[in-house]
């Protein structure tokens, strides 16, 4: 029944009112809902406005996959590397007090479900799964607005020739920038205090092989995710730094709330520069010639941010729904938007097998995420965001600081007893948190941040 | 406190050596506006030319910013940075606009 899946196709065949479900957008989550849905025996078109899936999308660069493992044989994915160490970097503008993981069970697989990606490759591949199960993928074709019937949306509005496109189910899986979402009335503008601008690099380096493996001490697949926070990493703005391994690329970036940029004088690409330009950071990035320069909105609102997911004919997924976990530790999207897409994609099914499009036949979505842990993780920290504002600079600025004095005190070497440098870097990190009272404070705040 | 550390120089690119490693389809039209001049015009903190991380929103002569919507990412900061809301933002159509190799 399906048409055949080219956008080129010299018929431009009619989609209207051919499908079950129309997904807009082919990146992560609306593939996961494509593929979930076309494994469930419905008809579904995805629109994709890149000439490819993953030619608008770009992320840092962790995917974690327990869900898409579930969903396909994940055995020929094209992943970069697996994560083999984690590390976690305060900087001040000279210093690195750093903490780092390499666990052996990482090295094992499914290696902790957690593998640098690139979004060019890695989307293609997925959106390919929706199609092999049957799917039908229109790239190079913009979604502009929804289209409504009896008060209930009925299908989308393309830049098409035939333009209408009819259909009893919407998946709306534009990602952060959500124009149609916004303009159907679905869901408000995100406020730019809970919105991340991102830039990354892609680095490659032309000297010699082996430059990846040699700097970040890696053998065969293994790859490194490192965490840069404090002001060596953006400033004093509330945000981050980063550096994954690719097979033979690195990615490099920085990203920080759109408040922080919009009232400071560096921009974006300027912060991303004296990020890279760190002593700590300068050794594992120079010599490089940049292959790529992206950029990327974020919504980082955490749970209050989230919109009503599903409506009269639709269900609205991934970044989209506004579902990135970043606490600090964890940052998390990519997950979360597969796991949302099965969800939806599942709800949509259902109410299709009943003959039922409104809003309570996809209740099951929003009722399954919420058992999840994708609304789980964003609700346990939810108070987060607010503590962290309240304790920028004590955290972005003061600690780090603290912490590089007390190691510097602690580790002196001279004819001093130990004594005396132990006891001069105990106060290096109580004058920053105000005493001991301050440090049990700080710790209670924060307690949740680990358990 | 801590001396001048030893850090390799870098060579990082300039902003037009950067985009042109991203693939790019013109359009024609510009995919970015601003609804009324006259709130640019009277706006005097130019958040969307800070924002912008490829130098797409330049300041204008007139207090209205240029747009060089060639350079645009589409990264959509600027119309979160708006704080008029101001900006007019709608995706290149036909697949236009840029394309990301790697991502």
């Amino acid at each position: 029944m399906s048409p055949e899946l080219e956008s080129d196709t010299v018929a431009d065949p009619n989609y209207d009112d051919e499908f079950d479900a129309i997904v807009v957008g082919a990146g992560l989550a609306g593939s996961a809902a494509a593929l979930t849905m076309a494994n469930r025996g419905l008809e579904v078109l995805m629109i994709e406005r890149g000439s490819s899936p993953g030619a608008k999308n770009v992320f840092g660069g962790v995917l974690y996959t327990p869900t898409i493992r579930e969903l396909t044989d994940f055995e020929n994915a094209p992943v970069e590397r697996y994560v083999a160490e984690r590390r976690f970097s305060m900087l001040t503008e000279n210093d690195e007090t750093a903490f780092s993981l390499r666990p052996g069970e990482w090295h094992e697989e499914p290696h902790n479900d957690s593998y640098t990606v690139l979004r060019g490759e890695f989307d293609e591949w997925f959106a390919e799964q929706a199609v092999e199960e049957g799917a039908t993928l229109l790239t190079s074709t913009t979604v502009t607005g929804l289209l409504r019937e009896d008060g209930r949306i009925a299908g989308v509005e393309t830049d098409r020739p035939d333009g209408t496109i009819r259909a009893p189910y919407v998946v709306l899986a534009e990602g952060g920038n959500s124009l149609v979402s916004e303009g159907a009335n679905l869901k408000a503008t995100e406020t730019r205090e809970n919105v991340a601008v991102g830039v990354k690099e892609v680095l490659e380096f032309p000297e010699r092989d082996g430059v990846i493996e040699d700097r970040f001490r890696l053998t065969d697949d293994a790859g490194v995710s490192y965490h840069y926070f404090g002001e060596g990493a953006v400033g004093d703005a509330f945000g981050g730094g980063f550096i994954y391994t690719n097979d033979d690329t690195v990615s490099v970036g920085v990203a920080y709330r759109i408040e922080d940029a919009a009232t400071h004088d560096q921009s974006p690409e300027e912060t991303l520069n004296a990020f890279k330009s760190h002593p700590a950071v300068a050794p594992l990035v120079r010599n490089a010639r940049t292959v790529e320069y992206s950029a990327k909105t974020i919504p980082e609102g955490g749970a209050d941010s989230i919109p009503d997911l599903v409506h009269d004919g639709a269900a609205i997924v991934g970044d989209a729904a506004g579902l990135v976990l970043n606490n600090g530790v964890h940052l998390e999207g990519t997950n979360m938007a597969v796991e949302s897409g099965y969800h939806a994609g599942n709800a949509i099914a259902r109410a299709a097998e009943n003959g039922r499009v409104g809003a309570e036949a996809l209740q099951v979505y929003p009722e399954a995420l919420e058992e999840s842990f994708v609304v789980q993780n964003l609700e346990h920290y939810k108070w987060m965001m607010d503590a962290v504002e309240e304790d920028r600079d004590l955290l972005f600025e003061d600690l780090p600081r603290a912490f590089a004095d007390a190691g510097t005190e602690y580790f002196r070497i001279d004819r001093t007893p130990k004594e005396s440098h132990a006891k001069n870097a105990k106060r290096a990190v109580l004058d920053a948190v105000g005493g001991w009272t301050g440090a049990a404070k700080l710790a209670l705040r924060y307690r949740k941040v680990v358990t | 406190m801590s001396v001048q550390p030893q850090t390799p120089d870098l060579d990082n690119d300039s902003m037009e050596d950067r985009l042109y490693t991203v693939k790019y389809d013109d359009p024609g039209d510009s995919h970015l506006d601003v609804k009324v001049t006259d709130v640019c015009a009277e706006c005097e903190t130019n958040d969307c030319v800070r924002v912008c991380p490829a130098n797409v929103w330049r300041e204008g002569d007139d207090g209205v910013p240029h747009i060089a919507y060639e350079n645009c990412l589409e990264c959509s900061s600027c119309r979160f940075a708006c704080t008029y809301d101001n900006v007019v933002w709608t995706y290149p159509e036909r697949g236009a606009g840029m394309t990301y190799k790697h991502g």
